[in-house]
Parts: C-alpha cells; sequence; structure tokens
C-alpha cells in the first residue's frame, strides 16, 4: 500500500465490513467438522428414534411397520416391567452417584493431608476408575461376592456368619456396590483438585482467627469445594445414567434391569419389538432431559465464573 | 524509526455504549517516548493495543509514518511490544525467544545470531541465553522481553506497563535503564502506565487519559505547571494537589476564613466568568507554615520522611472540616495538636466548575 | 501444586495424624485389593482359584499362554485385541483431529456463540445411547457395517468427540491471551503460531486428552456387543465370552480380565494428575 494522503473522512464502513466478515468464517471453518459429525451421529439417530416410536414394528418375526401414534407410549404407563425398570435406574443412578461422591469426598480429605506414600495411594486408588467395567462386574461377582470362591463370603465364614450369594439376593445393591467402588476415585480426583487449589493463606487467616478443624471445613472448604462437587455430580450423572455392562455382566438383567438394558432387552437383545423399545428410550431421553437441565445450569454457572474472572 | 499519529480513533467494545477510548487525536514524533498514563478503565492499555492491532478501530484511524494502518494486522505493522507479564514463550530458550520475530522474518540463522547476541550484550542477558525463562528471575524475564523487542529494530515499541511486575526497588533502578536505553537506540515508544511518577520521570511528553478521553498531552514539567483540568491537577504530582470547591464572595475566592492571592492573570481571566462555585488547587510545596496570618488549623497527621515532611492541616470550609497537606523542610518541629497557619507562598491553580482550568 | 498443605502446621496433634495415615493406607489398600486379588488369580492353577482364598501358591504363567491361544469356535484374544487397538487408536486420531480445531475456535479465536456450540457438544453426551442404538443398528445393518471395525471406528469418534472438545478447551484457555499476542506482533502467522506456541503449551493437555478417549474407547462393551458380536468384535466382548463359558476358569478368567485392562490402567497411572485437570480445572478456574 502506498502512502494514502490522510483527509479527515474516510468511509471505510465496507471495507471493514467485509473484513469482518471474512474473519467470522475464518473463525467458524476449524470448528465445522466436530460440529457436522457430531450432529449427523448423534441428532440423526434420535430422530429416527422419534419416529420409531410412534410405529408398530417387530423385525422378528417381520412384520410391516404401520403408524400407532402414541400406543406405545400408552403401553408404557400400565407395563409393570418398564415401572420396574425406571424405578431400578433411579434408583441405581441416584444412590451410586451420591454414595460415590461421598466416598471420593472422604478419599480426597484423606489423601489431601501429609501422608507417606500419597502418589502411590493416589495411584492405587484411582485404579478401579481404570478398570474395564466389564471386568470389574465380573471380578466383584465371581472373586469377591461369589457364594463358592468370593472372598467376602470366605471372610463372613470365618467370622461365622453364612455364606450369601449376594448377587442373586440383592442384583441392584451388588452392582451399585460395584458402581461405587469404580466411580468414586474418579469423584475423588475432582474434589482433591479442588482441595489443593484452594488458596492457602484464607485457611490460615480462618485458623488465626480461631476457627475449629470443624469449623474450618463446613465454613470454608466446603463452601469452596462446591463447584467441583457439582462437577462431578454432572459427569457422574452423565455416565452412570447409561449403565449396561454391570446389568450384563453381573445379573444378565435378573432382578436388575434398568431402563437401557429393558430398551436393550425390548429390541436387539430378544425382543425385535422395535417401535415399543423405541418409545422406551424416548422416555430415557426425556428424563435424561431433566437432568441435563439441571446439569447444563451447573455448566453455565461455571462458565459464567470463568467469564467473571 | 517513525511517526505514530492517531487521527479521531475510537475503539467500542460490543454490547458497550460508553467508547473505551473517545476520538484519541495524537501525535507522537519520530525517536519520542510518549508515556499514556491514567487511572484504571482509562483507556490506555486500549489505545496502546489499537496501534498494536490487537484491538478493531472502530472509528478513525491510526497511521505510522504517515502510512494508514487502521487495517493492517498486527504482523504486519513492524512493532515491537512489551508485555506486563512479559509473555515470553515458555518452551523456547531465551535466545529463541528473542529471535522468534526474526525467524518469522526468515533471516538466515547466522545473521540472527549475531543480532541476538548483540542484543543480549546490550541487555546483559548473554551468559543466560541458553536458559528457559522460568528459570530467570522476574528483572532478568523483563530484560528478555526488552531484548525481543529491541532485536527486531521495529520501527516503535509499544509498552504495556512493562515494570509493574517488579519490586519496586529494581523498578526504579529499571526505570532509568530503560529510558536510557530508549535515548540510545532513539526509536519511538509508547508507553503505558498507572504509575503518575513512572510517567513524570520517563516520558518526554506524558499524555493523561481518563475514561477514554485524552486529557492532556504535554512536557511533565508543563502538565504539572499547567494542568488543563482539575482531573489532571489532581492526579500529577505526588503528594498530591490539594483540591478544593470554592465560592466567590464580593468578587474573591475564599478558602476558609482565608482569602485566596491570585496571579494578575488569573485574576483577569476570573473577572471574564461568571458562576460563584470554582476549584482551588494548590501543590503542598507552594506552602508555607506561619504563626499568624493565613489560615489557621490544627495538625493532625506529620509524615515524617527526613528531607522533608508533610504536616496534614484540618481547617474549617464552608462550614465542615477539610485538610490540607503542607510540605516543609525536615527539620521543622511540628507535632500533632499543634495550632498552626498556613500561608500560600507559590502559584495556584483556579478551575470552572466544570474542570477546566482557569489560570 | 502438591497436597498436603492444608494440614495444621502447628499444633497438629502427632498421634492422631498417625492414625489417620495407617487408616488411609487401609483403606486404600482394601479398595485396591480386587484388582491385585484378580492379578493374583491370574497366575494360579485352577484347583489353587477355585476354592477357599489362597495367597501363596506356586505361581505360573500357563492362564497367560492359555487365553491367548488360538482356540477353534472361541474368539481369538489377537483378533480381539487387533480390532480394540486399531478401533480405539483410529478413532482417537479423528477424534483429535476433530477436536483441536474445534477446541480453539471455542476458546482462543472464539466464534461469536462459542458457548451455544460447548453446550450443544456437552448435551449430546446426555443423550442415552440406548436411545440411539435401535436406529444405529439398522443404519448399520442397512450399510452393511454391522461387524465391522468402521462402525465402531465412527461411533467410538461420536461418543468421545464432546468430552475431547470440552477438555482441549480448558487446555486452550491455560494458553496465555499475550503470548497469542506477542506471536502475532512478531509476525507469525496463525500456522506459525499455533506450531511454536500454542502446541508446545498445550502438548501434555493433548496427550491427556488423547489417554482418556483411549481408556473410554477400550474400555467400551455396549456398543460393541450389540454392533460388533462376531467379527470385528473387542477386548471386552472378549473377556466376556470367557465369563459366559466359565466353569471353574476362574484363574484363566483373571488372566484374561489382567490383559485386558492392562494396558489402559498403565496410561490412566502415567497421565492421571492432567486427565483431571482437564476435566475439572480448567472448566472451574
Amino acid at each position: 500500500m502506498a502512502t494514502t494522503t490522510p483527509t479527515d473522512v474516510i468511509d471505510r464502513s465496507e471495507e471493514i465490513r467485509r473484513i469482518q466478515r471474512k474473519e467470522k468464517w475464518r473463525r467458524r471453518i476449524p470448528l465445522l467438522p466436530a460440529l457436522l459429525f457430531t450432529i449427523v451421529v448423534t441428532q440423526i439417530p434420535f430422530l429416527f428414534s422419534l419416529y420409531y416410536s410412534v410405529t408398530e414394528w417387530t423385525i422378528r418375526p417381520a412384520r410391516p411397520r404401520t403408524f400407532n401414534g402414541l400406543s406405545n407410549y400408552a403401553e408404557l404407563v400400565t407395563n409393570k416391567f418398564f415401572r420396574d425398570a425406571l424405578l431400578t435406574s433411579v434408583l441405581m443412578t441416584v444412590s451410586s452417584v451420591l454414595l460415590s461422591l461421598l466416598v471420593g469426598t472422604g478419599l480426597a480429605l484423606l489423601l489431601d493431608r501429609k501422608v507417606f506414600g500419597q502418589g502411590f495411594l493416589r495411584t492405587l486408588l484411582i485404579t478401579p476408575f481404570l478398570i474395564m467395567p466389564v471386568v470389574a462386574s465380573q471380578v466383584w461377582s465371581s472373586q469377591m461376592l461369589s457364594r463358592t470362591f468370593g472372598v467376602v463370603n470366605w471372610l463372613l465364614e470365618t467370622v461365622g456368619v453364612d455364606r450369601i450369594e449376594f448377587v442373586s439376593r440383592y442384583p441392584l445393591w451388588s452392582i451399585v456396590l460395584v458402581l461405587v467402588w469404580q466411580w468414586s476415585p474418579f469423584m475423588m480426583l475432582i474434589v482433591l483438585a479442588g482441595l489443593q487449589g484452594q488458596d492457602a493463606s484464607v485457611l490460615e487467616a480462618a485458623r488465626v482467627d480461631g476457627a475449629t478443624s470443624r469449623g474450618i471445613f463446613f465454613q470454608i472448604t466446603l463452601p469452596q469445594l462446591r463447584p467441583y462437587l457439582e462437577l462431578g455430580l454432572l459427569l457422574g450423572s452423565i455416565y452412570l445414567i447409561q449403565v449396561f455392562d454391570h446389568v450384563e455382566v453381573m445379573t444378565g438383567g435378573r432382578g436388575a434391569a434398568n431402563v437401557p438394558y429393558f430398551v436393550y432387552q425390548r429390541s436387539i437383545g430378544g425382543g425385535w419389538s422395535f417401535g415399543q423399545a423405541s418409545a422406551f428410550s424416548i422416555v430415557v431421553v426425556v428424563f435424561s432431559i431433566i437432568i441435563a437441565t439441571f446439569g447444563l445450569r451447573v455448566l453455565s454457572g461455571l462458565l459464567e465464573g470463568e467469564e467473571a474472572a | 524509526m517513525a511517526e505514530v499519529t492517531y487521527k479521531s480513533a475510537s475503539r467500542i467494545y460490543p454490547g458497550s455504549e460508553i467508547p473505551a477510548v473517545n476520538a484519541l487525536d495524537l501525535e507522537i514524533t519520530d525517536g519520542e517516548l510518549l508515556v499514556l498514563v491514567g487511572p484504571s478503565g482509562s483507556g490506555k492499555s486500549t489505545a496502546l493495543r489499537m496501534l498494536a492491532g490487537l484491538e478493531f478501530v472502530d472509528e478513525g484511524s491510526i497511521l505510522i509514518n504517515g502510512k494508514d494502518v487502521t487495517l493492517t494486522p498486527p504482523q504486519d505493522r513492524d512493532i515491537a511490544m512489551v508485555f506486563q507479564n512479559y509473555a515470553l514463550y515458555p518452551g523456547m530458550t531465551v535466545a529463541e525467544n528473542m529471535g522468534f520475530a526474526l525467524k518469522q522474518q526468515k533471516v538466515p540463522k547466522e545473521e540472527r545470531r549475531r543480532q541476538v547476541e548483540e542484543a543480549a550484550r546490550i541487555l546483559d542477558l548473554t551468559e543466560y541465553l541458553d536458559r528457559k525463562p522460568k528459570n530467570l528471575s522476574g528483572g532478568q524475564r523483563q530484560r528478555v522481553a526488552m531484548g525481543r523487542a529491541i532485536v527486531r529494530s521495529p520501527q516503535v515499541f509499544l509498552m504495556d506497563e512493562p515494570l509493574s511486575n517488579l519490586d519496586a526497588k529494581l523498578r526504579v533502578q529499571t526505570r532509568t535503564e530503560l529510558a536510557d536505553l530508549q535515548a540510545r537506540l532513539g526509536v519511538t515508544t509508547v508507553y503505558v502506565t498507572h504509575d503518575q511518577v513512572e510517567a513524570m520521570t520517563m516520558g518526554h511528553r506524558v499524555a493523561v487519559l481518563k475514561d477514554g478521553i485524552l486529557q492532556q498531552a504535554d512536557r511533565p514539567r508543563t502538565l504539572y505547571s499547567e494542568p488543563k483540568n482539575r482531573f489532571v491537577a489532581g492526579f500529577i504530582g505526588s503528594p498530591a494537589m490539594n483540591l478544593f470547591d470554592i465560592d466567590r464572595v464580593d468578587g474573591q475566592l475564599r478558602l476558609g476564613s482565608m482569602t485566596v492571592p491570585l496571579s494578575a492573570s488569573t485574576d483577569a481571566a476570573l473577572e471574564s466568568t461568571s458562576g460563584t462555585s470554582f476549584g482551588f488547587g494548590v501543590r503542598p510545596e507552594h506552602m508555607t507554615l506561619t504563626t499568624e496570618g493565613g489560615l489557621p488549623g490544627e495538625v493532625i497527621v506529620v509524615e515524617e520522611l527526613g528531607s522533608e515532611a508533610f504536616i496534614h492541616v484540618k481547617f474549617e470550609h464552608r462550614g465542615s472540616d477539610e485538610t490540607i497537606v503542607v510540605r516543609t523542610d525536615g527539620e521543622t518541629a511540628i507535632d500533632r495538636g499543634d495550632f498552626v497557619n498556613v500561608t500560600i507562598s507559590g502559584p495556584t491553580h483556579v478551575f470552572a466548575e466544570s474542570g477546566e482550568r482557569i489560570g | 501444586m502438591s497436597g498436603g498443605n492444608t494440614g495444621p502446621v502447628v499444633g497438629a496433634r502427632g498421634l492422631g495424624s498417625f492414625l489417620l495415615g495407617i487408616a488411609t493406607w487401609i483403606i486404600t489398600l482394601l479398595f485396591f485389593f480386587p484388582v491385585f486379588w484378580m492379578v493374583l488369580n491370574g497366575f494360579k492353577e485352577e484347583v489353587d482359584a477355585n476354592t477357599d482364598p489362597k495367597l501363596f501358591f506356586d505361581p505360573t504363567l500357563d492362564r497367560f499362554s492359555e487365553v491367548t491361544e488360538d482356540t477353534t469356535g472361541l474368539l481369538s484374544f489377537s483378533e480381539a485385541f487387533a480390532n480394540s487397538f486399531w478401533s480405539v487408536l483410529i478413532s482417537t486420531i479423528v477424534v483429535m483431529a476433530m477436536a483441536i480445531p474445534a477446541a480453539y475456535a471455542l476458546s482462543i479465536r472464539p466464534v461469536e456463540k462459542w458457548r451455544d456450540v460447548l453446550f450443544f457438544f456437552i448435551s449430546t453426551k446426555f443423550l442415552p445411547i440406548v436411545a440411539a442404538i435401535l436406529p444405529l443398528w439398522i443404519i448399520a445393518r442397512d450399510a452393511g457395517l454391522l461387524n465391522t471395525r468402521l462402525v465402531l471406528i465412527i461411533l467410538y469418534t461420536a461418543m468421545n468427540l464432546p468430552l475431547a472438545v470440552w477438555m482441549l478447551r480448558s487446555f486452550f484457555n491455560e494458553v496465555p491471551k499475550e503470548l497469542i499476542e506477542a506471536a502475532s506482533i512478531d509476525g507469525a502467522k496463525i500456522s506459525s503460531q499455533i506450531r511454536s506456541v500454542i502446541l508446545p503449551i498445550v502438548a501434555p493437555g493433548l496427550a491427556a486428552t488423547a489417554l482418556l478417549c483411549v481408556i473410554f474407547a477400550w474400555n467400551e462393551f455396549f456398543l460393541a456387543v450389540q454392533l460388533n458380536p462376531v467379527d470385528g468384535t473387542t477386548v471386552p466382548v472378549w473377556v466376556q465370552s470367557n465369563v459366559s463359558s466359565r466353569g471353574n476358569f476362574l484363574a484363566k478368567l483373571s488372566a484374561a480380565s489382567t490383559l485386558a485392562t492392562l494396558p489402559v490402567v498403565l496410561a490412566g497411572w502415567v497421565a492421571q494428575k492432567r486427565m483431571i485437570r482437564g476435566l475439572a480445572m480448567g472448566a472451574i478456574k
């Protein structure tokens, strides 16, 4: 560009608009592959599900797909098995999320102190989270809880209690036990991040002000941990509402079929009535949206904080 | 080497009504060190970032050496910037940090090394060339940031509070070194700070900003002795100028029980204005303490600095208590609770109700 | 940042602190015990495993060689391992290839509605896979993709992409804005800014994110068993097939489980600190 003679009024609004438009697209382009891929792979199947859910459609034996309105949904209300599955889902998700958050916080508090071999202990503690769910379920059901070979039962016997076949007697709680075992370490890591991010000078100030350890924990540490606990709640819920592997491996669905497992049983797991199963899965989505609305509010709180900072 | 011109340049952040920088008109001559100073939120950093190309110019234009760079991306402006937190590339050694810009310009390796070593010699960094930034002290990091700017021999240096992360003693020392370096290199420099002492000691000229509006751009001496308005008067100088709202009674300005002495020119300027409310200012060193006459009051604080002392005197003005600060030499024996009389012995400043200087 | 900085310094009760330390060790060892036991059983003869718990025995590697041998009629370990390996590796590469630019566009040079876009990505994690499995199954069947690696690669990519975008954005946010500004003033083009300034800083974060994707994909069972029950199936399905044919094969099963979990456990141990920083810290701080 040659030296321009500066005049007082240069109308550059057209040029500015062009530059801004170009910049907008330059910013959008890197986002597009991920966005388009996600839309295609996650949203389109969901629309199909929505469509299947208002049809009568069994593929084994193959029958033509017919529109049947909302009768699949009406069926939901009366289907006792579905209601059981729904109750199982709620119990399983709520109890495993809350318990693992509780246990995880406890472990984090223990590990946040000066302990000999801290890093080693943390490494051991996170291992359950890394274990394949199929393997975790298998280890617990056949090597820990099993009536014949289980270590737990062997211990019970040595203290004089009769052996119990835990998994078939308490299928839901056996699954919850394994879920808590796997997810507590994850919660622990999140809470630990929160504890170590604490402002040490605030704690010192509180101590100087004469606060007791208990007081410090409830009045300072816990409020500071809140966003971390919320994040744990959120991520835990996302994954634990979808539990399938543990149900399949530990019980084969006997006595502890949650909604995901129930949908599976009704369709590709042997039921083959896709229309009805789709309606079930839509209900799962509705429930998830309820949780998601809460969850996204948590998230948006986190992002707000980030922007204010 | 270059001149920089802001022509009614404005920056309005999206979603905000008030411009962060409002129609800034400023010319910086070749080789000059101009300091932009102001309280936080005054738009001084935004103005600098507009020149760097890091902020969009919504209205007006910016010229470097007569060439309009308003829409030029930072890459093509041939400027160098020193950031407040230095912004050193953490993965690169000192030498790589300093040579990064040259590498972007595809300068041959040998030539690059020569220039980096030359800059390192000037800044006393030769023995640290192979270190990573995290292994340097704060002062060394600051010098690396300077070195990164020098190596390029750019048209303009931009410095955004480059000393604010140093401790007080090092800051004072680096201040003079930096001013000296700038004078030797003779590169036009725009320097942003919130510290008016830094501004006054370093700047060839100082531009005072407030709420995005340029208040005054002048040589430090002028800024000090002839502030254009009440804001500049209060902002420049440490300790600050004593400033009061005063009334004109019977053609005379009254501070407490005292009639304010005015120069002939101020008197004349006052004659031609209407209104009865004014702002009045007098610097602490332009008053003396006497035993009678002037303004009677009670000493409430004595700040002893050794070579000098600042005496805070409480007096009654328009029915309420006010405090005036008077500078005395360190020897004067005055204690809290003493009753003293304050006499004005130097220039005074009178401002219109709008804040504009009258005289 | 290291732990243990919040305990009282002065006036700490020595004995109480000591007892809590002991308790921490005991609890940790109890937590780890099932893993330890699984590994231990893998080194036993079946007669030692299928009885009351035995801590001392003659260790043997026979079970490991048994499970890795190709057996006719059953899924072979080497096939499942190869399927898992390629599905996980390729999906993770594809995830990173899409997530890195996306995170850049949500963090460093953000698009206008970056927050809405980020919400969209995360919200897809709230959609239960079970709601999509039927149409996916039908689409995959009609496209002839059932029992292929490709279908798992596509789905693992979709499964991990939102999480990767979320984590990478956290790491990208940690790149100081001034560094990028300094680079652009130094005359670096965007490609050079990314290569010389941004990537060196986020590299550990990229590694942690990729590892988390690997962990979730490697451990994934539902999609694999639904869409690839026969050919192209993966390690978790292989482990499960060992369970179904169990009888008195606890030692063998343990050896299989140990082999199946080993890669991911090792990876997780290495990346533990960073993984959590990407998930938690970036989101909160």
